[in-house]
């Protein structure tokens, strides 16, 4: 019974896939000419797909949708809010048996901003939360490059990933040569369900150069409940305009361990190539953990590195196809980590709303 | 062994810059169409042009079309998750809705 459920839950998830899949077309096809303005229609958006992966021999199936909900009111002000469905469904005796599983939800963020000027933007209730690349910019299914998170991606993101309370964020100085970011949040403590968080204070300060376009940052945060820690992160960004190369590279460090994870994604989108190779993204990570008093929250208790690759096909700028093959290596376990599945980013303007 | 093939990674990135150089860069990051227009405009190399394609390949694949009526509400969303000024967010809406 459970099983037919799941089943059924399952194809449910699939068929909502295709439909948006569907929708965003055809919402695209019907706007008209007339409408050439940027427009302030509230809209959901967010990523879906569908990934298979296979660690050191166990598969599982992994559905997703993470529809956002952006809705402005006026210029200053807007509602975001983001939930994630995703199903996890692996065989009864992991590597054999039918297939089994669930689909959890989770409301990953819900929060209001206001843009009050260039200097101060405000932003209340359940946001992500600002730390390294990873959290706030890369986590989204669609925007990813490898589908598994990087090894210290819960340094500085305890417990949910998201901070309940307020966050202001703006840019310091701007010059033709470079922005100056800031955020600097408060987060209390929350059991709530689906408003979970820890009673954290953090922010973060990056310095972009448009020109070469590359940003240099860093994060830091004070975990302020049961054992209070220091985390922080420095990370730099590149996407030199000469190449179609994109660099990132992120150092955290915690009281449980530290690590760093590289990534670079290159994509072959030269006008020489046949059309075939211009959609291919080829992309590499390394990382490396090394764990402190004991590790633990989130992260492995013995030192481990890991390597992955992987080869993403751009059908189009808002559906890919992707592949990947890792290693994961410890003194405990080696393990190859396969991944195969697509992602989708769609886009649909809500049907009421006018336009500027 | 295992140290090895970390450090062989490693090489990766270097290459991957050395092969990106080396190629020329043909047909410049272009304007993202408005969706269901039929005119092209010609890349602009305006400011907002300059702040697109500085801004919106940072996180992720810059989109090349926008439907004309969230485009402002993209802008926005965009501008607090990327911690733009509003002169940045002025100029992409000029860019891309003129
Ligand atoms: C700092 C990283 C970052 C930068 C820079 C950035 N984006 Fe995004 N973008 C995101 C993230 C993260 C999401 C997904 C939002 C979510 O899931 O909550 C997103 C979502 C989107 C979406 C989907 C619709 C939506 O609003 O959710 C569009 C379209 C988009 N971005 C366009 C742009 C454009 C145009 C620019 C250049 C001005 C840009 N992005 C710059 C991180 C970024």
């Amino acid at each position: 019974m459970l099983l037919l459920r799941q089943t059924v839950k399952y194809q449910y998830l699939s068929i909502v896939l295709l439909g948006l899949m569907a929708s965003g077309r055809l919402t695209s096809q019907n706007a008209s000419d007339s409408e050439l303005t940027a427009g302030h229609v509230p809209m959901i958006s967010g990523g879906a797909g569908y990934i298979y992966n296979v660690n050191g021999g166990v598969p599982t199936l992994e559905p997703q949708i993470n529809p956002v909900l952006v809705f402005p009111f006026g210029q200053h002000v807007l509602l975001e809010s983001r939930t994630d469905f995703t199903g996890f469904f692996q065989r009864e005796n992991q590597t054999s048996g039918p297939y089994k599983g669930k689909v959890f939800k989770t409301v990953e963020y819900a929060q209001l901003d206001w843009l009050a000027n260039t200097h101060v933007m405000a932003v209340a209730g359940k946001y992500l939360l600002p730390f390294g690349l990873y959290n706030e910019r890369l986590e989204p299914i669609w925007i990813r490059n490898l589908q598994d998170s990087p090894l210290t991606a819960t340094i500085g993101t305890r417990t949910s990933g998201a901070g309940d309370g307020l966050m202001l964020r703006g840019v310091v100085t701007q010059t033709a040569n470079l922005t100056t970011q800031y955020s600097a949040y408060f987060s209390a403590r929350s059991g709530i369900k689906q408003l979970e968080s820890a009673r954290t204070a953090g922010g973060d300060l990056s310095v972009f150069f448009p020109r070469p376009r590359f940003e240099i940052g860093a994060s830091w945060q004070r975990f302020l409940q049961g054992h209070r820690v220091n985390n922080s992160a420095t990370y730099v960004s590149w996407q030199p305009a000469a190449a179609k190369v994109d660099i990132k590279a992120e150092y955290d460090y915690s009281y449980y361990g530290h690590g760093y994870w590289l990534e670079s994604a290159y994509r072959l989108d030269y006008p020489s190539l046949p059309k075939l190779f211009r959609k291919v993204q080829a992309v590499g990570r390394i990382q490396e953990l090394f764990p402190l008093n004991g590790g633990g929250n989130g992260l492995p208790p013995i030192r481990t590195e890991r390597v992955d690759f992987g080869v993403n096909y751009y059908l189009r700028d808002d559906l890919r196809l992707l592949s990947s093959y890792g290693r994961s290596l410890s003194s405990a376990q080696n393990a190859n980590v396969w991944n195969l599945g697509f992602t989708y980013r769609f886009m649909i303007p809500l049907w009421f709303g006018g336009k500027r | 062994m295992k140290l090895r093939v970390v450090h062989a990674c490693l090489l990766l990135v270097p290459l991957s810059v050395f092969i990106g150089f080396a190629q020329k860069p043909g047909g410049t990051a272009g304007k993202p169409q408005q969706r269901a227009t039929s005119s092209s405009r010609a890349p602009s190399t305006d400011e907002g042009g300059l702040v697109f394609k500085a801004n919106c390949s940072r996180c992720h694949a810059a989109p090349m079309s926008f439907t004309p009526r969230t485009t402002g509400t993209v802008i926005m969303h965009m501008r607090v998750r990327a911690t733009l000024s509003q002169q940045d967010e002025q100029a992409l809406l000029t860019f891309i809705a003129p």
